[in-house]
């Protein structure tokens, strides 16, 4: 093998060669001053070049960075330190490996990816049903019939098309960032709802349990539009037409729609959050998948105003307290909030006991008329479940908005507000 | 052309690379702390300087011992060279190969990252699965329940000290290995060692963790049949074929052709899950 004479003599050299290289390589290599270790022992170098601090829950020298972020903690070459990174840890895609592990929320990715929030199978189910693509009856757990069975499959229809276009990116499986503008401020798994802006310092936003209106928002703003409702908004025409004395309706929302101002809800004027009321099990799910929302919702009025502080499934709400034979409701903030009973007269008479709360307590709400859709074959649009422009584009139009008295209906033996939206 | 020697370069490079991993082993070794093992490998590789070359060159040259010991056991038997030793003189030769492996197993134990404490933990079960010695064999090389990786870390030591200076005075002659073959040998492992740095796992809740690549075979038959085959009658198959060799050639032969075909395959699959 080095029997030649020639390979004898350039050894040497050879290896000369080698050790000025090898000076050179270590002379540039990064080196760390210590071995950076969280308050456990866990070996973090992420620490030797990262300055990012994100609150309490997770702190750096707690939790680090990598059991969030992955890639490799043993390193710091940048490279190998940054093999298998992810950004955005609370992705669903990746939420197994990163916010779901063992140690930290090990139930909750697998329930997050059976809400409603994740799967849309209410909006995509009541679509196609009134489309005529589907019968009409009991709903089904299809499996194509959620938003990642749709991104699975790439199935398509004219409903399903409407859907991906119009609808498709307000899901948690949504990218956070993948979209331009305000679409890219949705979705992104847990921290659709659970970022909020961190201080420049910190240079890492912060992860909360007190998830702000503004963050439910984000997608709770059309049909419904209870989300807006709730702080006292009120989507009015599109080109900003006066409503009150001719001034000009120049308030807007991040997609740009204009909005008026109305009273708010009372729980919004008291302090209270969305997340105040509704159960993590309706939010974030509770295991089960279903359908549609009313299936899933818990809360209720009388839950706080004159019940025992158990939702509809007997869950018990987490801020009812009971002081003094009282009953309070502590919020996020810690807030204390005296609960009123119903009026014994106005609620509890046997000619209102059919009556749903909203019947009285909701004198006007908006309302939205004359809801049509034009789809363009020739023209393409951004499918946003797939992210590839297709073609077919979609365009809705209303008649007009109202802020009216609701139209009063029955739903089973409740009488209930019919708002159109 | 047929052959009454296994190749010369074959031989000598894997004396020389014995002896690079022994020396890169004794640097690697003096900032090492077994009782923080992961903290001191992670010190080589990131704070002492010229650690994380030495450890992998140290890694590679280790490698490659071991490889170019498989094919120099290949090419003794190709040559029949067995039947220049004296029975007990084979008995021995071959007795060195899992002394060799068990050396390079408990270097990666020693590292304390991942990979090498979980395959630690499953050898430690193997070991206190052999009847009459388990213990014993567990205590002297293993016992990470108890003692971490102090064990592992004395084991690695003295195995490779022992196998290198037993062979060198009885195998082969250190002093006649050249400066030629020593200086290819530290090219090789030094340009690998440069560029292709060594792994290391850290902690995560995988529910799949991969051992050293010459045990994923063993890892693989474990998922199949109870430990004691798995982990100990079937890995001591070949070292029985091998001392047999030298009385009945075809059979064991045979036995060892299958053995390593069935390993090479369970390999695959433990690499691919």
């Amino acid at each position: 093998m080095c029997g030649g004479l020639a390979v004898k003599r350039v050894l040497p050299l050879l290896a000369l060669f080698f050790l000025v290289v090898l000076l050179g390589h270590e002379f540039l290599r990064k080196r760390s001053p210590k071995v950076f270790t969280t308050t456990s022992g866990r070996i973090e170098m992420c620490l030797a070049c990262h300055e990012e601090r994100p609150e309490k829950a997770h702190a750096r020298n707690v939790v680090g960075c990598s059991p969030c972020h992955l890639g490799d903690p043993l390193r710091i070459d940048k490279d190998l330190a940054h093999r298998g990174i992810v950004k955005n840890p609370a992705d669903l895609r990746v939420a197994e490996k990163t916010c779901g592990q063992p140690v930290c929320h090990p139930d909750l990715p697998s329930r997050v990816k059976k809400s409603l929030m994740a799967t849309n199978r209410g909006i995509i189910d009541t679509l196609r049903r009134y489309w005529g693509e589907i019968e009409e009856g009991n709903a089904r757990l299809t499996p194509h019939g959620s938003v990642r069975g749709l991104m699975q499959s790439g199935e398509t229809s004219l409903a399903l098309d409407y859907f991906r276009k119009l609808c498709g990116s307000c899901h948690l499986w949504l990218k956070k960032g993948q979209y331009e503008g305000f679409l890219g401020r949705k979705g992104g798994g847990c921290v659709a709802c659970h970022l909020v802006p961190g201080k420049k310092e910190a240079k890492h936003p912060v992860l909360t349990k007190k998830i702000p209106v503004k963050n439910c928002t984000r997608c709770h703003n059309r049909s419904g539009r209870i989300g807006l409702t709730y702080q006292g908004l009120y989507e009015s025409e599109g080109y900003g037409t006066p409503l009150i004395e001719g001034e000009f309706g120049a308030e807007t929302l991040e997609d740009g729609r204009f909005v008026e101002r109305i009273p708010p809800d009372l729980h919004y004027k008291a302090g209270l959050v969305c997340a105040d009321c509704h159960l993590q099990e309706e939010t974030m799910g509770d295991g089960k998948e279903y359908v549609h929302l009313e299936e899933s919702v818990e809360i209720t009025c009388e839950a706080c105003h004159g019940g025992k502080g158990l939702s509809r499934k007997g869950r018990p709400i987490p801020g009812v307290l009971k002081a003094q034979n009282k009953m309070l409701f502590k919020d996020l903030q810690g807030k204390v909030h005296p609960l009123k009973p119903p009026d014994p007269i106005n609620c509890r008479h046997k000619v209102h006991q059919r009556l749903s709360c909203q019947a009285c307590h909701a004198p006007r709400v908006p309302q939205c008329y004359g809801c049509h859709v034009r789809r363009d074959p020739n023209e393409k649009q951004l499918d946003k479940i797939s992210g590839r422009e297709t073609q077919g584009a979609w365009e809705e139009f209303r008649s007009y908005m109202r802020y009216e008295t609701p139209t009063l209906g029955k739903q089973g033996e409740r009488v209930v507000i019919l708002v159109p939206g | 052309m047929s052959r009454s020697l296994p190749r010369r370069w074959v031989s000598w490079g894997l004396t020389a690379s014995f002896f690079l991993a022994l020396v890169s082993g004794l640097i690697v070794s003096y900032p090492f702390r077994e009782e923080i093992p992961l903290v001191s490998t992670v010190g080589l590789e990131t704070v002492i300087p010229f650690g994380a070359f030495f450890r992998a060159f140290h890694y590679y040259t280790g490698q490659l011992t071991f490889l170019l010991l498989g094919w120099h056991l290949v090419e003794a038997l190709m040559v029949r060279a067995e039947k220049r030793r004296s029975p007990r003189a084979w008995f021995f030769l071959v007795g060195s190969l899992p002394l060799v492996t068990l050396a390079l197993f408990t270097g990666y134990i020693v590292r304390g990252d991942q990979t090498g404490l979980s395959a630690g933990q499953i050898a430690e079960h193997l070991a206190l699965k052999l009847p009459f010695l388990g213990v014993v064999v567990n205590r002297l090389l293993f016992s990470i329940s108890e003692e971490g990786v102090h064990r592992a870390f004395m084991a690695h030591i003295y195995l490779s000290l022992a196998v290198f200076v037993l062979s060198g005075l009885w195998h082969f002659r250190l002093r006649t290995l050249r400066l030629d073959d020593l200086l290819l040998w530290f090219l090789l492992a030094g340009i690998l060692a440069l560029f292709w740095p060594v792994s290391l796992e850290a902690e995560s809740f995988a529910p799949l963790i991969k051992g050293p690549w010459f045990f994923l075979g063993v890892q693989e038959l474990l998922r199949h049949l109870p430990p004691f085959w798995a982990g100990v009658v079937f890995p001591l198959l070949p070292l029985l074929a091998l001392w047999l060799y030298r009385f009945c050639p075809r059979v064991a032969g045979m036995v060892l052709s299958l053995w390593l075909g069935i390993y090479f395959w369970l390999t695959c699959v433990g690499a691919w899950r």
